[in-house]
């Protein structure tokens, strides 16, 4: 039985669940540039491959990602994010929907050979690193959905030692390539994210090096 | 008791899988299996890298006669190079990509086709192999095995993997074309050779197969038609289906399991725990325990009967287990046929070269009508034998039959064949003609079951060397 004044934790944040790892050790071999290595090729290989990460386990848990379930893009008890459309309105859409513009959005920046070039000889535009900022930023929240709203259910299916590492690792490599922004992972002081206390957790734990 | 330890936010809860759709737990058990692989191979990746990184700095400091400039500059090549094998990774490339030039053989599970990549123009031959047969088969194993050899060896004697891909349907190797056709179609066209020409070709098989155990792998299936010639005519081994590594997924049962877990088959007990056990997946850059395990492996002997018998051991049917000195074996039958014209067991039916390879001391015979010098029968007869007194490649190196031998520059000198080609894509030293009925383009495919691809796992592959093949 939970203890006293667990009631309202969530589980995330809950022994055993926040130190359950698929990966242990430090992040720094798997994240850290490799010598001589373009720099831009590296951030672009591996924003790709938290992007299918992500993805996969979206896809799983997407039965349980429904209009119904999830009328907005919550991240926290007092937080919905928004979406900015073509008229650059923010408007509040459900999760589901936000999620499918996100990754879609995602994929079609990968595919496109004038932003993630794949061809030999070709170069990264100009702006890709604002570009990656970006892409960064919206996948957090879609991390940040998951664990305020989906836990459970990915307890249910005993993934959380394998998500927990892809989104340590998520965090370890934007903060080491500076598309983490500490705002993104907090929130505003009314409104937390939720994820923004299992980031402290984790680094006090050293699980995420300070 | 053991809840004193427990810290005070401990929760327990309980899991179940009963809100879900059916294939949930399927599915997410194939997330979590790829994302396990994911890491296992960034791990790996990230000390390959290291050590090619490190390789290099130590060679260049060693060098005292190269300008530091110099040095420099091959740093730099390095750096280009490994980016470039980053860029590959997020580069897909599927059948649109290569264009069949012919058809130029066939095997248990698919064909061979000369193809053109269709941006490069570069030729390759694409090996396609058909995952519901391999499954019938459960040959998963071997082919994951095949994958692992090519893939991971530079050896000049070993045929290169340049890359894989694959559709619910097939597998698709994509490997150097050999134009040079392979031994089992020269020796159909020459029916016997000289005692030089097989000195040339059994030499370079002593060095192909040494080269493959040192890989670590028993080759397990030397056969004339996987001895390919390349277009100066000398040779490469290819089809690497039945070899056995040492590596945990090249044992079959790993695939089933794989298969079992993923069809949600839980144990009670695990089911009941409340944390989820894992094997942890160290970030660390020490290959210490990956040579620790191999070393453990390594000792392990593998057990299994499969592929034509012609030129294959007698303990490999025996089931006793074996070594690598089976592929020794196998290299005297085919000397053996390259100076007599038919392998020394053949017969009428399979069953009757089981026998006779069995009881090879009754059978091993060598007709009055052919002449072999003394050398040449002293050597087969002392490959063809119990695997206790066979020879090991050191004594073989040094049998009176390869005297002359240059062991270190045989790869450099002519070929007693050198190809003659018109073109690139010349297909003349293939039995072309023979392959009409099969379709020029792969159909691809569509539709099989989701879990049947887990077994695939891992399969898909990009080589490290690109730059200089401009994937
Ligand atoms: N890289 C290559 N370059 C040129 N020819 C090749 C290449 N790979 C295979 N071939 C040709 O295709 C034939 C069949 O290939 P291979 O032996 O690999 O198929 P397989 O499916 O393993 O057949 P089996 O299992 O019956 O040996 C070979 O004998 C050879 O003639």
């Amino acid at each position: 039985t939970p203890g006293p004044g667990n009631a309202q934790k969530p589980l995330y944040l809950c022994s055993p669940f926040a130190d359950a790892a698929l990966v242990v050790g430090n992040f720094k071999t798997i994240v850290m540039q490799p010598k001589h290595v373009d720099v831009l090729e590296w951030v672009a290989v591996n924003i790709f491959d938290f992007y299918q990460n992500l993805n996969l386990f979206y896809g799983v848990l997407a039965e349980c990602c429904t209009q119904q379930s999830c009328p907005t893009m919550s991240a926290g008890p007092q937080l919905n994010y928004t979406w900015i459309n073509q008229d650059r309105k923010s408007v509040q859409l459900p999760a589901p929907t936000y999620i499918d513009y996100v990754m879609t959005w995602v994929q079609n920046l990968l595919d496109d050979e004038n932003v993630f070039p794949t061809r030999s000889g070709r170069e990264f535009p100009p702006n890709f690193p604002s570009t990656v900022k970006h892409v960064y930023r919206q996948l957090l929240r879609v991390f940040a959905h998951l664990y305020h709203a989906h836990y459970p259910q990915i307890l249910h299916l005993r993934s959380e030692p394998h998500f927990n590492s892809l989104f340590a690792h998520f965090l370890a490599f934007g903060k080491e390539y500076q598309l983490l922004d500490m705002k993104d992972v907090q929130g505003q002081p009314g409104s937390p994210v939720g994820i923004g206390a299992l980031y402290d957790k984790w680094k006090d734990k050293g699980i995420l090096s300070a | 008791s053991s809840s004193k330890e427990k810290p005070a936010d401990y929760v327990y809860f309980e899991r179940t899988t009963a809100g879900f759709s059916d294939d949930a737990v399927p599915r997410a058990k194939a997330a979590q299996l790829k994302l396990e692989h994911f890491y296992k191979v960034a791990v790996d990746a990230a000390i390959e890298r290291n050590t090619r990184r490190v390789e290099l700095e130590r060679k260049l400091a060693a060098d005292t006669t190269m300008s530091d400039e110099r040095k420099q500059r091959h740093l730099i090549q390095l750096g280009k190079r490994e980016s470039a094998f980053l860029r590959l990774r997020r580069t897909k490339l599927g059948l649109d990509d290569f264009r069949t030039v012919k058809v130029i053989g066939k095997g248990a599970f698919g064909e061979v086709r000369v193809v053109q990549k269709s941006d490069t123009g570069k030729i390759y031959a694409m090996k396609t192999l058909r995952k519901e047969e391999m499954l019938k088969k459960d040959q998963l194993a071997h082919v994951r095995a095949e994958r692992d050899v090519l893939a991971e060896s530079n050896s000049p004697w070993v045929v290169q993997l340049y890359y894989s891909f694959q559709d619910p349907t097939y597998l698709y190797l994509i490997m150097e074309f050999l134009p040079g056709g392979d031994l089992m179609t020269m020796l159909i066209k020459y029916d016997t050779f000289s005692e030089d020409v097989t000195r040339f070709y059994i030499a370079e098989c002593v060095l192909a197969i040494e080269a493959v155990h040192k890989l670590g792998f028993i080759h397990r299936d030397i056969k004339p038609d996987n001895i390919l010639i390349d277009k100066d005519g000398h040779i490469k081994l290819s089809d690497f289906g039945l070899s056995t590594g040492f590596h945990k997924q090249h044992d079959s049962s790993y695939y089933q399991r794989l298969l079992e877990s993923a069809n949600g088959a839980t144990s009670p007990t695990s089911a009941a725990r409340n944390s989820v056990m894992v094997n942890a997946i160290h970030l660390t850059m020490s290959n210490k325990d990956q040579i620790a395990t191999w070393k453990a492996n390594r000792r392990k002997l593998a057990y299994s009967t499969v592929g034509t018998p012609d030129y294959i051991a007698p303990e490999i049917f025996l089931q006793k287990g074996y070594g690598n000195e089976c592929d020794w074996w196998s290299l005297g039958a085919i000397m053996f046929e390259c100076l007599v014209g038919y392998p020394p067991f053949c017969s009428e039916s399979t069953h009757d070269t089981y026998q006779k390879i069995i009881h090879w001391q009754t059978y091993l015979i060598f007709p009055d009508d052919v002449h072999l010098s003394r050398e040449a029968e002293d050597i087969i007869r002392r490959l063809i034998t119990s695997p206790e007194r066979r020879l090991n490649v050191d004594q073989i190196k040094h049998h009176p039959f390869f005297y002359g031998v240059n062991w270190g520059s045989i790869r450099t000198i002519e070929a007693p064949f050198v190809p003659r080609l018109r073109s690139i894509t010349d297909t003349s030293y293939f039995p072309t003609d023979e392959l009409e009925q099969v379709p020029e383009e792969p159909t691809g495919g569509d539709a099989s079951a989701a879990n049947k691809d887990l077994a695939f796992l891992g399969y898909t592959f990009k080589r490290f060397t690109i730059s200089s093949h401009a994937f």
